[in-house]
């Protein structure tokens, strides 16, 4: 792990929670997002400590897990980081998959690739949009919406579903590039480049949005390690850490994009690694589409697995690059078609632990915009 | 208190001056403004490109759509369900209930199998549209169809029963919205230990339950792994 | 028709004029802003959704009114006309023509030319901060509270600059009195370009522009609604007509602040270059003036929305940031250059 701490860090000051005003953000309020709920006790605006209660969406997915087949959980999945469905999805694929001992077809890795790049994309550009209609510019979330919609209607047109994707399943995926993909690909990946810019334009230089975002929450990289930050997050702190780079699955290694890191750790790098982001998701994109299209026409798709799925006793960990950094599945099985304990490492509950430490000090102005930059999405959060 | 990193802010003089940067953003939504207002002026229901005027302009929707099941007949009008309960079985929500009743004399020209289902049961409000049940039927006979508009005034109601999914299966039909017949999946199947005997009945949808033709078999161990065989789903 | 009579009908035709900007407002912000925005916005209810504000309307009224059981009553109930009253009145002084004349009587198309009109204008904005303090004060709820101090703060602030920025006119123009001001801008300046206060003091109109989106509460100013951080600040509590009327008078305020900026910086009923009095009749030039302000004050009211659906908010520090440390300087340097040169010239 490459580690690039240049900045200085100081100590500002003792921090006192003494009979300050407690103002209760969430669970229900327009900047949470999801059912979350932060306690805080403010000085007038200013925020003595913060301390967030997790647990609102609860819904016992990892339980469940425990009761459910292999095939069976795999829809469950979806509604962790519902923005980025089909990251989960793989991820869970590729969980049993290493757990069987088996590696798929490279026409399906490419898919997956090229899938979850785009699903890459549609999260980033959800939260950039959400970032930016919470510090009060609505207008750019619904130029970049409107190129999600485009990735949704792709995802639509491969699998059936647009936000709980469910792709594919165990041992590959179910269908090829759907002719919408051949189709609107070239121009989609134009539009969205153009949204990314519009954005960029109604945003990064304007001076109202650099105030609200430059330094604001910035974090020391090696806190931001010590806490156990994975993805943009980390690498807004300067820390070159990409799964896709470090430790290479499917076939990322094979492509060539950079990963974008800051400085500061703060609101605006971390807005601009997303931007960044999606450019290099676009690369890989077009590098897949491109080796997709030199494969035969008939080069499979799925590995044969067994109807039931048994994967032999033992445990195992598979982690990916999701949108929100390192999301892992830990496997434990017994053996049997149901597996005796499903663990999710989710990225964003290592960021939201260190919430506390990540606003004090800051104005409320400034918690809403963290919690929008740090894109905790309460499904993954209390899964 | 937590450290922080010390960040110097380092603006140009065009972005210090808050205006040049807003009037340039003014004109990049003034943009988007006279596009859309001549849009606007278009003929149709579907005037600014990207909105859809809901219930009288629609999304097309893809053929391959989860949305709402329905119960499959074959050409002859038969249904094609037997019965099985892979369905139930494979669903995670467990919202299907399915009984087996035998087909009696007569009854030959309304059932496919000799077997069939004699209440089939979906709850909607517990189905989360993973199609699992669609890739466990190995008739090919429960599928998730185009329907979305699912809002009902009872919770009686959102249980489909099995007229419910008929209906639903004709409803498609009559507006073309079945889903095409879909290619099978390429599988990459390791050159089988033991001689199978060749599928008779047909494998579903999905693809990890096609079974391979036993011709394929033969050629499979030349053949690289990269290059692997397509199959045919045996036709029903 | 006796005086009274005329200025009744002054008074009530004001009235329904600023209503109506109210209305027409908020259906204009919610189409432009879905123009702007690549959406369609309401287009159901009427011709081009036009009858959406009051299909609003006829929602809120039918609402329940509720009064949360731990509010200040009274001080709740004072609020939202407290807030919407002032920005009603502030119509009064502005001249929205210049005369008509009907039955032999010449009308001066402004309820009354006040000789301090400017004064009252500055002097009902003030007023206008109490409905939202006392709004947010007795809803008894932090979120409404802290809407309410930074609505104070923000206004207090910003009275500031935008007097400063005021003064500066006065300096220019001699007088109080709008309508003395508007007259004062016929004619051209250096030869070519239209008389108006803007060429005359184009910082100062930033500065007053923008002191008057912060006085509006708009974006990127609207920290005492402040949606997503503070839920909807102020009025988070409101229900039903109450918080309509803190709707409706924001809307108002929007059209006063247009007109006085019309009046002040843009020649107010006057077309540059045309004299209008010469070529059209005595009725038709009445109907004419008002119309060019209308049109001028519409421009405003768009640039309000346009601005709205562009930029980010600030930050409370922030916002003060710009306040105290760069307009309340500059308006100072301005008043003091202007002042100077007055008096060199004069």
């Amino acid at each position: 792990m490459a580690k690039e701490i240049e900045t200085v860090c100081v100590t500002t000051g003792p921090a006192e929670v003494g009979d300050y005003v407690a103002l209760n953000i969430g669970p229900i309020h327009p900047a949470m997002h999801g059912t979350l709920r932060v306690i805080t006790r403010t000085d007038g605006e200013t925020i003595i400590s913060a301390e967030p209660e997790i647990g609102y969406l609860h819904r016992g997915v990892e339980k469940l897990g425990e009761n459910l087949t292999y095939r069976q959980f795999l829809p469950l999945t979806d509604r962790l980081n519902y923005c980025s469905a089909i990251c989960n999805n793989v991820a869970y694929e590729l969980a049993v998959e290493k757990a069987l001992g088996i590696e798929v077809p490279e026409k399906a890795q490419l898919l997956r690739i090229i899938m979850m790049e785009l699903a890459r994309i549609a999260d980033h550009q959800v939260l950039v949009g959400i970032l930016g209609v919470d510090l009060g510019a609505l207008t750019p979330f619904f130029y970049l919406i409107i190129q999600r919609e485009e990735i949704y209607e792709i995802f639509e047109w491969h699998h059936g579903a647009r936000l709980t994707n469910s792709m594919g399943t165990i041992g590959g995926v179910e269908a090829e590039l759907p002719d919408r993909f051949h189709e609107k690909w070239p121009k989609m990946r134009d539009s969205i480049r153009k949204a990314n810019d519009e954005t960029d334009r109604l945003l990064t230089h304007n001076r109202i949005w650099m105030d609200r975002t430059i330094g604001v929450n910035a974090f020391c990289a090696d806190d931001a390690l010590n806490w156990g930050f994975t993805g943009p997050m980390l690498r807004a702190c300067g820390v070159k850490r990409d799964l896709r780079k470090d430790e290479p699955y499917l076939m990322y290694d094979k492509f060539d994009f950079e990963v974008p890191t800051g400085k500061h750790g703060d609101v605006f790098d971390r807005y601009m690694i997303r931007m960044l982001e999606m450019e290099e998701s676009i690369k890989i994109i077009d590098q897949a589409y491109a080796m997709y299209q030199d494969m035969p026409d008939d080069a499979p798709l799925m590995k044969k697995v067994p109807k039931i799925i048994k994967p032999p006793e033992g445990q195992i960990y598979h982690a990916i690059e999701s949108p929100n950094g390192e999301l892992g599945f830990f496997i434990k099985s017994d053996g049997t078609d149901k597996p005796y304990r499903i663990k999710i490492r989710p990225p964003c509950y290592m960021v939201y632990q260190a919430f506390g430490e990540l606003v004090q000090g800051e104005m409320i102005s400034d918690l809403i915009a963290c919690l929008s930059s740090i894109n905790v999405i309460a499904g993954e959060l209390d899964r | 208190m937590p450290r922080r990193p010390v960040v110097k802010k380092e603006y140009t003089l065009g972005e210090r001056v808050y205006l040049v940067e807003i009037t340039k953003g003014l004109g990049l939504t003034w943009k988007h403004f006279v596009f859309n207002i001549k849009a606007s002026f278009r003929k149709g229901p579907h005037t600014v490109p990207t909105c859809w005027q809901y219930p009288e302009d629609r999304r097309e929707i893809a053929p391959i759509f989860r949305g709402a099941h329905m119960l499959m007949l074959n050409e002859k009008g038969q249904e094609l369900c037997v019965g099985c309960g892979m369905c139930a079985k494979a669903c995670p929500a467990k919202c299907i209930t399915v009984k087996r009743g035998k087909r009696q004399e007569g009854e030959e020209d309304k059932y496919a199998g000799k077997t069939y289902c004699s209440t089939f049961e979906i709850d909607m409000l517990r189905c989360i549209f993973c199609g699992n049940c669609e890739s466990a039927c190995p008739k090919g006979a429960l599928v998730l169809g185009p329907g979305y508009e699912l809002a009902e005034y009872d919770m009686e109601s959102c249980i489909y029963n099995k007229e419910r999914l008929l209906a639903n299966y004709n409803e498609a039909k009559a507006e073309g919205k079945l889903k095409p017949p879909q290619k099978p999946v390429p599988v990459d199947a390791p050159p089988a230990p033991k001689k199978k005997p060749a599928a008779k009945k047909g494998a579903g949808a999905s693809a990890q339950k096609a079974k391979a033709p036993p011709k394929a078999e033969g050629k499979k161990g030349e053949d690289d792994a990269a290059k692997g065989k397509t199959e045919e789903k045996p036709a029903e | 028709m006796a005086d009274w009579q005329i200025d009744l009908i002054k008074v009530v035709f004001i009235w329904v004029w600023a209503l109506l900007i109210a209305v027409v407002m908020t259906w204009v912000e919610r189409r432009a802003s879905a123009m702007m925005q690549d959406r369609l916005g309401p287009n159901r209810a009427g011709p081009f959704g036009l009858f959406q504000p009051l299909a609003d309307g006829i929602k809120l009224f039918t609402k329940e009114d509720i009064i949360p059981e731990k509010a200040r009553k009274i001080l709740f109930v004072l609020g939202p006309p407290l807030f919407a009253l002032p920005a009603f009145s502030a119509y009064a002084v502005v001249p929205f023509g210049d005369k008509i004349v009907l039955g032999g009587k010449e009308i001066i198309l402004q309820v009354s030319d006040v000789n301090i009109g400017f004064l009252y204008v500055l002097a009902l904005g003030a007023i206008g901060v109490y409905g939202m303090v006392i709004g947010g004060w007795a809803s008894n709820s932090k979120y409404s509270i802290l809407g309410g101090l930074r609505a104070t703060a923000q206004l207090i602030s910003y009275e500031v600059p935008m007097g400063l920025a005021l003064l500066t006119i006065v300096l220019l123009y001699g007088t109080f009195s709008l309508r003395e001001m508007v007259l004062l801008q016929q004619g051209t300046f250096l030869g070519f370009l239209p008389n108006w206060g803007i060429f005359k003091q184009p910082l100062g109109f930033i500065i007053f522009l923008v002191a008057a989106y912060a006085e509006a509460n708009r974006v990127p100013f609207d920290l005492p609604e402040c949606e997503s951080e503070l839920v909807t600040g102020y009025h988070t509590e409101y229900g039903s007509m109450r918080l309509g009327l803190y709707l409706f008078g924001e809307y108002v305020n929007l059209g006063t602040l247009a007109a006085i900026t019309v009046s002040l910086f843009f020649g107010g009923w006057a077309l540059p270059y045309v004299d209008m009095s010469k070529f059209l009749g005595p009725v038709a030039y009445g109907i004419a003036s008002f119309t060019v302000f209308f049109l001028k004050q519409a421009f405003f009211l768009f640039l309000f929305v346009w601005v709205r659906w562009t930029v980010p908010r600030f930050r409370y520090d922030q916002l003060m940031g710009l306040g105290w440390k760069a307009l309340i300087p500059l308006g100072l340097v301005n008043l003091f250059v202007t002042a100077l040169l007055v008096q060199l010239t004069i």
